[in-house]
């Protein structure tokens, strides 16, 4: 078998075609042997790629953190999510009205400007204003720059849109906000609603439009004012023993003033010109 | 990177040698070109330094081979055309030849390298071993069989 496997691989040669296109090629690629060919900048083009697609991974990761968080309520209760660039990475809404709002709104990847004018033209939105409801925008951000930088923006978005209470924070309760079912924004009224009266639960605050907490915040206020001037004044005239009577007459005041319906519309005037 | 008159050099000498390897392992003259010219483009850019011209020849072997395997890597390269369109010198192949190179051809793959470095080139099993990167016992086993093979083929005939 050797030999005729010999014989015919003999026959078997390159052509003169072949090798001459090959010379060609040759040539070409190593650009007439002056410079190493395209083949050879691979590895460098391979590397260059390489950290180009982590640099766009890096991006990609930093634009998806959020950083910063808005919270607007007026009745419609929501937060938007930023990210370092400012651009809404979510909506998230933290009542019924809110809910709706945030599936409704389209301000994904917005800058954090357009989606507050969007959120505040928004109808639902809209009708609250119209009605004067009260608007609370709170800016919670870790960094200071950043949070003035943010609420400067939220105050030209929120001028002329009626009553707006527009703050900045730093992000140590927003987490006790969600836990609690709220946004940040009316966690803050119900805090302070809470501090006047202990048995406001979290839940009851959810519904409530912001100008109701607001008021009742404000009437709160007053009353248990009301209350400790009545205590005062009733434990001059018994003498002796006056601190213990002024704590139980405290007490009794904030009873009283949360269950004073009407008292609530007079205290409204009175926070108006507060903000 | 080596110079044109090198190029030239290697073309001259081992050109037949890659073509024959091409033919052993490729099933068409597009393909073969393609390894042809990549085997001799590998050698312009490498920097190796050969000890002796058999030392060159054996890289060739080598280059061209693992350049076919990997070509032949993709499953829509496996199919076979007749010989008529792998030859494509004009002169005319008589039946023996025809008959021995083909059953040559027929056998699976791992099994053409080492009849065709050793009955064409003549290299020893050890040889084989070192260009393939084998076992010098695997070579005598790959041998045998292909011999085995080439008999069934043959019909038991040849010198095997």
């Amino acid at each position: 078998m050797s030999e005729p496997l010999k014989e015919a691989l003999d026959q078997v040669r390159a052509g003169e075609e072949l090798k001459e296109k090959t010379r060609a090629f040759l040539s070409e690629k190593t650009r007439g042997y002056q410079k190493a060919p395209a083949v050879s900048r691979r590895p460098a083009l391979s590397a260059a790629a390489c950290v180009l697609v982590l640099l766009c991974l890096g991006l990609w990761k930093v634009y998806f953190i959020p950083v910063s968080v808005i919270s607007i309520d007026i009745n419609p209760s929501l937060e938007l999510s930023l990210n370092r660039f400012d651009r809404v990475l979510s909506v998230e809404g933290y009542n019924e009205d809110g809910q709706a709002l945030a599936q409704a709104l389209d301000v994904r990847f917005l800058n954090y400007r357009d989606a507050v004018e969007q959120v505040l033209a928004s109808p639902a939105v809209a009708d609250c204003l119209a009605r004067d409801e009260y608007l609370s925008i709170a800016v919670v951000d870790d960094d200071a720059q950043r949070q003035q930088a943010l609420l400067a923006g939220v105050q030209s978005c929120a001028a002329g849109h009626g009553q707006a209470h527009c703050y900045a924070a730093d992000g140590s309760q927003l987490e006790e906000a969600h836990h609690a079912g709220l946004s940040y924004g009316k966690y803050q009224a119900y805090l302070e609603l809470s501090a006047l009266d202990g048995d406001i639960t979290p839940q009851q605050v959810q519904s409530m439009t912001m100008r109701e907490i607001r008021e009742l915040i404000a009437a709160l206020s007053s009353s248990a004012g009301d209350s400790a001037q009545d205590g005062s004044s009733q434990s001059t005239g018994q003498g002796p023993g006056t601190g213990s009577g002024q704590g139980s007459a405290q007490g009794t005041g904030s009873g009283q003033g949360y269950g004073q319906g009407g008292h609530h519309g007079e205290s409204g005037h009175h926070y108006g010109q507060t903000h | 990177m080596r110079s044109e008159a090198e190029a030239n050099r290697v073309i001259e000498q081992y050109g037949d040698t890659v073509r024959r390897l091409c033919l052993v392992h490729l099933k068409n003259t597009a393909d073969t070109e393609d390894i042809f010219q990549t085997v001799f483009l590998k050698y312009v850019l490498s920097s190796a330094s050969f000890e002796s011209p058999e030392h060159e020849k054996a890289w060739f072997i080598r280059v061209t081979i693992n350049a076919c395997r990997d070509l032949l890597g993709s499953f829509f390269r496996k199919n076979t055309v007749p010989l008529d369109q792998l030859l494509d010198q004009p002169a005319p192949m008589g039946e023996d030849h025809r008959e021995v190179l083909e059953a040559v051809l027929s056998l699976p793959p791992k099994y053409k390298d080492a009849v065709y470095l050793h009955y064409y080139e003549g290299y020893t099993a050890p040889e084989i071993g070192r260009i393939l990167g084998k076992n010098v016992n695997t070579v005598y086993t790959l041998l045998g069989r292909a011999r085995q093979l080439l008999k069934e083929k043959l019909g038991g005939e040849g010198d095997v």
